[in-house]
């Protein structure tokens, strides 16, 4: 690993000095292991180069005011700022390319206003999904945004990601839930978006819909600070039976039964294909004991009024059955969706080729696409994975999912899992798998979809690809890029945007 | 009600294989077949009541994130006798 220089040396006193008045001597951190600790998120790492990612100082900042201040100086000094929250992105939004100030909003982790009568609260930045229902169910509320990170992913992060939901299908993802937010831009500029200038209004037709294009920027549009949220009923009750099949075109045929039924309490439909099915049955206590003939599944998720869930179940059940489907019962099915809520906590291990174990870090490439399109991309995804596996030990291919993003079926969030041995990673593994992400993306292009559902596609590799996916709209991102952020301080190095500072750039 | 007994608690029930990859000592409890985990990772000789700990945790996260989404969780079980039954 390379040395990591002094804050003083990267930033100099002066900046230093100015930062510790706005935020205060405490929430100025210059400690090595503070700055290593947020030079990461948990998507695969190159560890060898972990230095060259590290902040050169951190900043807690505790209230919107501060936040602003801090982006100023940014400005004046013409120094990095990167935004984070959670840090439990995947295309590393959160990680810094050229040091600078990581400005952390964990301290914003207020939460105000219940408004029981409209279903609205406000909350700052840094508050999690998971404790914030917590409050809420006191109220019988929900706010039901459901990210694999949900007990430790944040509100400023899902905004600055534009996250995807699990249960998106029955309730909208962030951008369908998050109502307005107030929004520090690159300059320290301070604004409120939402639809008009309601702060709680679900549809206004006044104005650019500026909320949009400040969300699932990666934090190079600034930075969100509070928020107003969309919130519904705590479910009375919830239904997740999962079914197997003995191979994935009978579960492919089969999960677009499910999301076609037109159930109104429908939150979602998961496909795990066969090579999913095989990586489960090594370490899944749930799937280790299953007969040989599972090899694919389907799940469906309802959530709402007890007696419309037991009517839309029972419509899924024939659907299921019809389908030629086995049900695996209730202890695997409410098990393993509950597991879903809270994917981080799982420990992970991969095997060699020669089946041995050896510690791995989870990594999903994520793309839309529609469900006509799910076996080519499928084909596609495991024939690239299989040749990394063929080459290196360090990767080992974990399977398939894909979950309906919409109650229509129209497009699925398709993940392809690869398990990454990182301490075995080098300049020669690290490129392989950057090139492996270029060609995982330019498959989702080619078959009509988007490099990303969720994730972003910031990463190398992926990144590549983006001006081709985006075409004309990519000339635009640039031209906003460079208009809002005119010193090029706000999460530099990311999305390719630094082209839009280069002499005859558009 | 578990008993605990110092002497006992370090020796595991004998392994019982219930995969090609996968042995089982206690019901719904399973383990990473030994053979596997010698090169890179080695396995750690966990007290018996410390395995069942943590298989029960699991099971009382899992029943926790159930009360924290909803108030009731429907039967698939049941929806499917009922479906059945229907014909």
């Amino acid at each position: 690993m390379s040395t990591l220089a002094p804050a003083s040396a990267a930033l100099g006193d002066e900046l230093l000095a100015e930062l510790a008045q706005v935020v205060g001597d405490e929430q100025l951190l210059i400690s090595k292991p503070a700055r290593l600790h947020r030079a990461r998120v948990p998507a695969p790492f190159p560890v060898h180069r972990w230095a060259r990612h590290a902040p050169d100082a951190v900043v807690l900042p505790g209230s919107t005011e501060e936040v602003a201040a801090v982006v100023a100086l940014a400005n004046r000094f013409g120094v990095p700022v990167v935004p984070r929250c959670g840090g439990t992105g995947l295309t590393d939004g959160a990680v810094p390319l050229r040091g600078g100030i990581l400005l952390d909003v964990k301290r914003l982790d207020w939460i105000g206003e219940v408004d029981v009568d409209n279903r609205a609260v406000t909350v700052g930045a840094g508050v999690n999904m998971l404790k914030l229902n917590e409050v809420l169910a006191a109220h019988g509320l929900i706010y039901p945004d459901d990210p694999a990170s949900y007990p430790c992913s944040q509100i400023g992060g899902r905004i600055g990601t534009s996250g995807w939901s699990l249960v998106g299908s029955r309730y909208g993802h962030t951008r369908d839930l998050v109502l307005s937010f107030v929004h520090v831009l690159p300059t320290g500029r301070v604004i409120e978006v939402g639809d008009g200038g309601g702060r709680k209004l679900s549809k206004s037709s006044s104005g650019y819909q500026l909320k949009h294009l400040l969300m699932g920027h990666q934090g190079t549009l600034g930075v969100a600070t509070e928020a107003t949220l969309k919130l519904y009923p705590k479910p009375e009750a919830e239904l997740s039976p999962f079914w197997a099949y003995e191979d994935y075109d009978s579960a492919y045929q089969a999960v677009r039964r499910l999301a076609h039924a037109d159930v109104a309490t429908f939150a979602g439909a998961v496909l795990f294909d066969e090579q999913k099915v095989a990586y489960l049955r090594r370490d899944d206590e749930a799937y280790i004991p299953q007969p040989e003939n599972v090899r694919a599944l389907t799940c469906a998720v309802l959530y709402g009024n007890e007696d419309e869930v037991r009517a839309g179940g029972r419509r899924l059940f024939r659907i299921a059955r019809d389908a030629g489907a086995r049900y695996l019962g209730d202890e695997i099915s409410e098990g393993d969706w509950a597991a879903r809520h809270d994917r981080y906590a799982t420990p992970l291990h991969g095997r060699t080729k020669a089946g041995q174990v050896v510690p791995m870090s989870w990594h999903c490439e994520d793309a839309a696409v529609n469900w006509t399109q799910l076996p080519a991309v499928r084909d596609a995804w495991h024939g690239i994975v299989a040749e990394l596996r063929r080459r290196s030990d360090v990767f080992d291919d974990w399977g398939m999912f894909a979950y309906t993003s919409t109650r229509t079926g129209l497009d699925y969030l398709t993940e392809i899992d690869v398990g990454i041995w990182e301490q075995e990673l080098s300049d020669e593994t690290w490129a392989m798998w950057v090139e492996a992400k270029r060609r995982i993306a330019e498959v989702a292009v080619a078959h009509g979809g988007s490099i990303s559902t969720c994730h972003g596609s910031c990463r190398e590799g992926e990144v590549d690809v983006v001006p081709s996916e985006l075409g004309g709209a990519f000339d635009v991102m640039r031209e906003i890029k460079r208009t809002l952020d005119p010193r090029n301080v706000m999460n530099p190095g990311k999305y390719l945007l630094d082209e839009a500072y280069e002499e005859g750039a558009a | 009600m578990r008993t605990f007994r110092h002497a006992d608690e370090r020796r595991p029930p004998a392994a019982r294989r219930a995969s090609d990859v996968a042995i089982t000592r206690f019901d719904h409890v399973y383990e990473v077949d030994p053979r596997l985990m010698e090169e890179h990772v080695a396995q750690q000789a966990i007290p018996n009541w410390d395995t069942l700990r943590i298989a029960d945790g699991r099971h009382d996260h899992l029943d926790w994130m159930h009360r924290h989404w909803c108030e009731t969780v429907v039967s698939g079980e049941q929806l499917l006798a009922e479906v059945e039954a229907d014909g």
